[in-house]
């Protein structure tokens, strides 16, 4: 019980006031004098000495009325927390925002984390409501709002630290809508993290409207030495048929000390294969570079791992290596000399992916010209005749790329117009005066995308001095255009495939672009494009999402086995489409691997996934600034803020009125008191 | 005594509020015997003491002297011719002066009222010629003036000095004065006789043993016989000092029977005991102390 105005209780001294009056009354009265008390003294009478208490009961109630009437004047009331203060005036709605993303792995973080949840929890009253959020990169609603303490507690006990990266946007939106759907006027949000700088960007639209108030608990320290793997990068090169890679381990250390010799472990397919010693400096990296080993097949597991510290879960970085797969690319050419020479050189130099080129002439295409390639290149020639042509439509709608070069040689049947993008016209000769030069590049596009930042590429620097009209219809996607408005390029999706007209050649002579420092990344870009190549990942980070379908195509039904060992089923139909959305999300840090259920690979498809490396980045920010920006005004870090403790231990005491229930007991006992007193001093002689 | 009161209305004097007034003790006294015999209009009990008595029958061993000639004249018998006797007496005021008698509820103290009563006395005795002497004392003898025809002085100035001090005890100082009276005479004893009766009575007893006449003055507040107090007080015993918390109004009751029964006590035993007992209340006029005096001294007077 606490006291509103305790300098009252020091009338509590008051106490001492019956006593003293028994004690020491003759003291204080009239002395009358008399010649004898021979008589007086020999009346009987029960007790003539004051010094002695005899009726303990009056002097009990005396002393309890006393205190009654004092306690009352301190204004008692219970004492509560803040938050079981605050409901005193109402039940409240509270979301725990509780994070659990791989940086409370750090020390005893969670721990702390999980205390301060409990205790929250502990404060709720009769009438509360809370609502578990766990949240990392994503905000999950783990309890719906509950005031079973029991529940809530078990639910924080079982939660567990992931993987994820922190972000503080997603929690409070949730936080946020949840507390928008109560009935509830006091509606709370408490956050309990470290409080990563990483996971606020401060560009998040998560704002807690007026009535909603955010209070924050800091389990940070101010100890954020933290050593990391961020990164590996591989060196390919081939020797003697096979495929060599170096590994280049990044390790990063954010502590403030110097980190000497610490052990960097490469592990390959679960075999250590070197250990070496490095040394980070102090906010620094270093990197080390093993030597290297020879890629014997697909799905090569490696692992890196640098040190121990109080996070060891980014001291460890995961990789899955495959060789590397040239993308095979015929181009079919008019025969004459060195028709493709530029192209064809072009794409051989190519290393991501290497390219696999077979040059051939129109008059001897076969439709085996077409079989198991990639992409097929009409260099400057007519459309394959019957036979070839009928393949080739068929390999374009299978999904292949096509990529035709419009020069003077190039025809385009009627019955094959669905084929190419547009109507080929008329070349266009731009040989009299200043020569055209291309003046427009959709950099939304694939194919120029890479062009898009400044200094990326001057494609206004060649000179295209004749080229083909095209006419592209409605549906076909013109990705750039000559200085005249003209069409230079246009795409058109052919069933799975892509088709590309190019309307200038591709060698110098209607320009001089293929002696631009453009042209190889646009031939390569081309060829990327329409070969659907998509760069394979080494590792994945946690949170990313795949489409096991494009992985899984034309696989019978598969299991995605997860790092912890659980199974997930993602099932394709025969026609290869998805039985269900195929989608997964990455949210365990390790190895994944996708088993065919009906086919005994001897090594499953594996891809690894890693930390995302801000979370090794303990640097704290201010929970005030947070609470500042999501609230629009500051709050304290405690979730019982002292301030309104204060207005809330008036208005508790003013609604629970104890004050008046102990003066009316106080009141009632002096009546009682002097009702006793009275019958006792009629029948006693002496008091 | 209230017949007496009412038989002799000019015996009623001053108020012994009034007379405490006058510092001089003689002067007081004079004007109260004086007044009070005024008041008498006759004075029956001051006979000469030559006055006729009685005949009675002459027996061998008379003197032929008294034998009343005159009459044997006209009877032809002896007569012998008895006359009043003709003596002056030794007056003894025994006063008490112990630390109660200083109580007072509001008009005088018992030691002023006492004083009073026997500077009345030491006058009228004075008067009559007989020897006035006093004695005062409370756990033992305090000041002694032997009976003399001149020790009228000095006993008013014994009483003007006399203040009460110290606890009062009768046994002691009682024998002791036993042992100094060698004459038979008029012994007064002023007090508040706050003892037990039979411890008195044993006080008393000696000095009634060569004959002495003794005349007891019980000297009593008003408050001491009423209880009039109405708050409940801290009571404190003025010779002892020790204090009791009183509720009067519980208590008035029962100590005015035992102060009551105490008084009866008092009055039963000294009458048994042939001595004469009378109750002073300090509110009340001095007549009735100088009349159980001159009722003593008539009987003395007589011969027998």
């Amino acid at each position: 019980m606490t006291f509103l105005t305790p300098l009252f209780l020091a009338g509590l001294g008051a106490l001492a006031i019956p006593v003293l009056v028994h004690l020491i009354q003759r003291e204080k009265k009239r002395v009358v004098e008399f010649p004898s008390l021979m008589f007086v003294r020999r009346i009987p009478y029960q007790s003539v000495r004051r010094r002695r208490i005899r009726h303990w009961g009056l002097l009990a109630l005396r002393l309890a009325a006393v205190a009654l009437i004092v306690a009352a004047f301190a204004r008692p009331f219970w004492p509560q927390s803040a938050s079981a203060t605050t409901v005193a005036s109402g039940a409240r709605e509270i979301v725990i925002l509780l994070d659990h993303s791989a940086s409370m792995g750090y020390g005893d973080h969670w721990q702390r984390a999980q205390d301060a949840a409990r205790a929250a929890v502990r404060g709720l009253n009769a009438g509360d409501r809370a609502t578990l959020v766990l949240f990392a990169k994503n905000a999950e609603e783990t309890m719906r709002a509950t005031p079973d303490k029991v529940r809530l507690e078990s639910a924080i006990g079982t939660a567990r630290v992931t993987a994820g990266a922190t972000r503080y946007g997603p929690a409070i939106k949730l936080g946020e809508s949840i507390l928008a759907r109560s009935q509830i006027t006091r509606r709370e949000a408490i956050l309990i993290s470290d409080f990563q700088k990483s996971g606020w960007s401060g560009s998040e639209e998560a704002r807690f409207p007026e009535g909603m108030t955010l209070s924050t608990v800091s389990v940070g320290g101010t100890d954020t030495a933290n050593l990391s793997v961020p990164s590996v990068n591989f060196g390919r090169a081939a020797f003697s048929g096979q495929e060599r890679v170096t590994v280049n381990a990044g390790l990063s250390n954010k502590g403030d000390k110097a980190l000497n010799d610490i052990p960097v472990t490469l592990s390959v397919d679960g075999h250590e294969i070197e250990s070496k010693r490095a040394s980070v400096p102090a906010h620094a990296s270093a990197s080390v570079a093993f030597t290297q080993f020879t890629l014997s097949g697909p799905n090569v597991r490696g692992t890196v791992h640098a040190g121990t510290d109080a996070m060891p879960a980014d001291n460890v970085f995961n990789f899955v290596l495959n060789p590397s797969e040239p993308v095979s690319i015929a181009i079919v050419d008019s025969g004459s000399n060195d028709a493709s020479l530029f192209l064809a050189k072009a794409l051989a130099i190519g290393t991501t992916p290497t390219f696999q080129i077979d040059s051939t002439s129109i008059s001897r295409a076969t439709p085996a010209t077409f079989d198991k390639r990639t992409v097929v290149v009409l260099n400057d020639t007519m459309f394959p005749p019957a036979g070839a042509g009928g393949v080739l439509k068929k390999f374009v709608e299978r999904g292949g790329g096509l990529l035709v070069v419009a020069g003077e040689h190039t025809t385009w049947p009627a019955g094959e117009a669905d084929l190419f993008p547009g109507k080929l016209g008329p070349v266009v000769n731009r040989m009299s005066g200043r020569s055209g030069s291309l003046g427009y590049l959709d950099y939304s596009h694939p194919v120029f995308e890479v062009f898009k930042a400044p200094r990326s590429g001057d494609f206004s620097a060649a000179h295209m001095f004749e080229y083909r009209t095209v006419e592209p219809a409605v549906t076909d996607r013109v990705i750039a255009r000559y200085d005249d408005g003209a069409v230079a390029a246009a795409e058109r999706k052919v069933g799975a495939g892509r088709v590309i007209v190019w309307t200038s050649t591709l060698d110098d002579t209607w320009t001089d672009v293929a002696v631009k420092p453009i042209f190889l990344p646009l031939v390569q870009q081309l060829a990327r494009y329409l070969a659907h190549y998509e760069q394979p990942q080494s590792w994945f980070t946690v949170g990313q999402v795949i489409d096991l379908n494009a992985r899984g195509r034309n696989k019978p039904d598969r299991v995605v086995v997860t790092p912890s060992g659980q199974r997930l089923s993602h099932g394709v139909s025969g026609e290869g489409m998805p039985t269900d959305s195929g989608i997964l999300e990455l949210n365990e840090q390790g190895i994944y691997e996708i088993r065919s259920t009906g086919a005994a690979a001897a090594r499953p498809e594996a891809f690894a996934v890693n930390l995302d490396p801000a979370e090794s980045d303990l640097a704290p920010m201010d929970p005030q600034e947070l609470v500042a920006f999501v609230t629009g005004h500051a709050a304290a870090e405690s979730p019982e803020p002292s301030a309104a403790q204060e207005m809330t231990r008036e208005e508790a005491e003013r609604r629970q009125s104890l004050w008046w229930y102990l003066l009316m007991g106080g009141l009632l006992l002096l009546a009682t008191e002097t009702a006793i007193a009275n019958q006792l001093s009629r029948r006693e002689k002496f008091l | 005594m209230s017949s007496t009161q009412t038989a002799i209305p000019g015996a009623r004097f001053v108020d012994p509020k009034i007379l405490a007034r006058i510092g001089n003790l003689e002067l007081m006294a004079r004007n109260v015997v004086e007044g009070f015999i005024n008041g008498l209009h006759r004075a029956p009990f001051f006979g000469a003491s030559i006055d006729f008595a009685e005949h009675r029958g002459y027996v061998a061993g008379d003197d032929i002297r008294r034998v009343d000639w005159r009459l044997y004249a006209r009877t032809d018998r002896y007569y012998v011719k008895q006359y009043e006797a003709d003596t002056n007496t030794n007056l003894s005021i025994l006063f008490d002066v112990s630390k109660s008698m200083s109580f007072t509820s509001g008009g005088v103290t018992k030691l002023e009222y006492g004083s009073f009563v026997a500077a009345c006395l030491a006058y009228l005795a004075q008067r009559q010629r007989d020897r006035v002497g006093i004695i005062t004392f409370d756990s033992e003898i305090v000041a002694h003036v032997p009976p003399s025809a001149k020790h009228f002085n000095v006993t008013l100035q014994t009483l003007d000095r006399v203040k009460a001090e110290r606890r009062g005890h009768l046994i002691e100082p009682l024998t002791r004065m036993a042992e100094h009276f060698k004459r038979r005479g008029i012994l007064v004893l002023i007090s508040d006789f706050y003892e037990e009766p039979d411890a008195i009575l044993e006080a008393i007893k000696p000095l009634k043993f060569i004959g002495n006449d003794l005349i007891v003055f019980h000297v009593m507040d008003p408050a001491e016989l009423e209880f009039g107090y109405d708050d409940a007080s801290s009571f404190e015993d003025l010779e002892s000092g020790e204090q009791i918390p009183v509720v009067p109004q519980s208590l008035a009751e029962e100590y005015r029977t035992l102060i009551k029964a105490h008084i009866d006590a008092l009055t039963t035993k000294f009458s048994e005991h042939r001595i004469d007992y009378t109750l002073l209340n300090t509110s009340q006029p001095l007549d009735r102390a100088l009349f159980s005096y001159l009722s003593s001294r008539e009987r003395l007077m007589r011969v027998r």
